[in-house]
């Protein structure tokens, strides 16, 4: 059967964007940017040397499920979440919710996505989509990344959902069950801004917020002789701008996003002072833009001198110093 | 970002990205990925070539079927010890190029899980039958 009221939309993000398209379904009316303001989805990490992965890399967003539980906690929603061990379990229990006409989110590996083009299709535990039928072994799946349903066989949907490492989705489902009518607005917005605040400018952890920004702009330099070869640096230099852009981030690492969410709850809010604001987080963005285009350009001429890694590093550090003033600004706005 | 130059075309893989409509009103767009409209064969030339120098470590026994897999699937030790549900001292063990014989059966079949290809292919891959 196929959930047949079920409106699939694109959407910058899989998990912001799962979120929108299932409270929207539920009935309520919010934009993605306002759940990804709300639930302070803006962040930045660096890590530069971690058991997990091959090379340095960095995130844009906060950690996978905090969006939900911040959104909880400000809005009133609350959803039903479930893990499972026993993989039979899980598909038991997510075929019996799309039974009873429940949308129903799941977070998988995207590795195992048969319909995602493979170029794309790298082990990352923490793809959120939405599984809105099943016909046969076949189920019928929402993803934000893409303009159609796309149908994913029943086997390739447990490999993704039941894939183990860091971060493991556990065949982790979600979907609202209970959306209020209204809620405070006003009250939502200062709280996700205060903690995306908090969480840019003062976590004590070196490589988090704008210190991660820091320490980024400080280790690039090093990753010329980490790479294997000028091929291998080429292409973790591009992914530079596949993560920022490409991604699931709205473009610049999610500042166009953000600036698009301070816009909407400047008038929501009234609080004009925001407009200024959404405006220069969406110059801030246009510069994160340049600077994985560059990253794009270099790698793809194979131009990776040092000359190139110190600009990148100008770059970021140019960032880093931005959006510090930014969110120490902003912080004190919205307080 | 203006809307105007935000635009990529390509219809393989499609992105949203949130620009300054022409009213000053911020909002998503949907286009085309500009990697993958710009760079995309550069991504499969670069491919093609890992694929080719980690085929010749495999003939010069540097290297066995494994370790192809997990380098091109860019996996580390600990986290394909951890995919796979065998102890990081027994993949390091696995790892080394002579002992690919004596990986057994089921350790086989957990690597070809997480690399989501067959015991097969994984077998082929290190005698040389699959190119």
């Amino acid at each position: 059967m196929i959930i047949e009221n079920y409106q699939h939309k694109m959407a910058a993000h899989c998990e912001s964007g799962s979120i929108t398209s299932l409270l929207n379904h539920a009935g309520m009316k919010i934009t993605e940017p306002m759940i990804f303001g709300i639930s302070s989805g803006i962040f930045f990490g660096y890590f530069h040397k971690m058991k997990s992965f091959a090379f340095p890399t960095f995130i844009v967003r906060n950690k996978p499920g905090q969006m939900r539980k911040n959104l909880e906690k400000r809005t009133g929603v609350k959803f039903f979440t479930k893990d499972f061990k026993n993989q039979t379990a899980g598909q038991e229990a997510l075929d019996l919710l799309i039974s009873k006409g429940i949308p129903t989110a799941t977070q998988v590996d995207m590795f195992y996505l048969d319909y995602v083009p493979s170029w794309e299709r790298v082990h990352i535990n923490v793809h959120f989509i939405v599984a809105i039928g099943k016909e046969g072994d076949v189920y019928k799946v929402s993803d934000s990344y893409f303009p159609k349903l796309v149908d994913l066989p029943v086997e390739s949907m447990n490999k993704g959902r039941f894939a183990q490492g860091s971060m493991s989705p556990k065949g982790s489902i979600f979907y609202p069950r209970y959306v209020p009518e209204t809620f405070d607005y006003d009250k939502a917005i200062r709280k996700g801004i205060k903690k995306a605040c908090f969480y840019m400018l003062s976590l004590p952890i070196p490589f988090l917020g704008i210190k991660g920004m820091k320490l980024f702009a400080k280790k690039i330099t090093e990753w010329p002789a980490i790479a294997r070869d000028t091929e291998h640096l080429s292409h973790e230099v591009m992914k530079i701008n596949i993560l920022l852009e490409d991604q699931g981030t709205g473009g610049a690492g999610f500042r166009f996003m953000y600036a698009t969410f301070l816009q909407q709850a400047s008038e929501i809010i009234n609080k004009p002072e925001l407009k200024d604001f959404a405006r220069e987080l969406m110059e801030i963005g246009d510069g994160w833009r340049e600077f994985s285009l560059f990253a794009a350009k270099i790698g793809k001429n194979r131009d990776l001198g040092p000359d190139k890694f110190k600009q990148m590093s100008d770059l970021l550090y140019q960032r880093a110093g931005l959006e510090e003033d930014f969110f120490k600004r902003l912080s004190k706005t919205i307080n | 970002m203006k809307e105007k130059d935000g635009y990529s075309e390509c219809p393989e893989q499609q992105v949203i990205l949130y620009v300054e409509k022409e009213d000053g009103k911020y909002g998503a767009m949907q286009t085309g990925s500009y990697l993958s409209a710009n760079y995309i064969d550069d991504y499969f030339f670069k491919r093609r070539n890992l694929e080719k120098a980690l085929r010749e470590r495999i003939e010069k026994g540097e290297i066995n079927a494994i370790e192809y897999y997990m380098i091109l699937e860019d996996l580390t030790i600990s986290e394909l010890a951890a995919r796979a549900g065998i102890m990081k001292w027994i993949v390091r063990k696995h790892l080394k190029p002579g002992n690919f014989s004596r990986i057994n059966e089921s350790a086989l079949k957990k690597y070809s899980v997480v690399f989501n290809v067959s015991v097969e292919e994984v077998a082929g891959r290190q005698s040389g039958n699959r190119k």
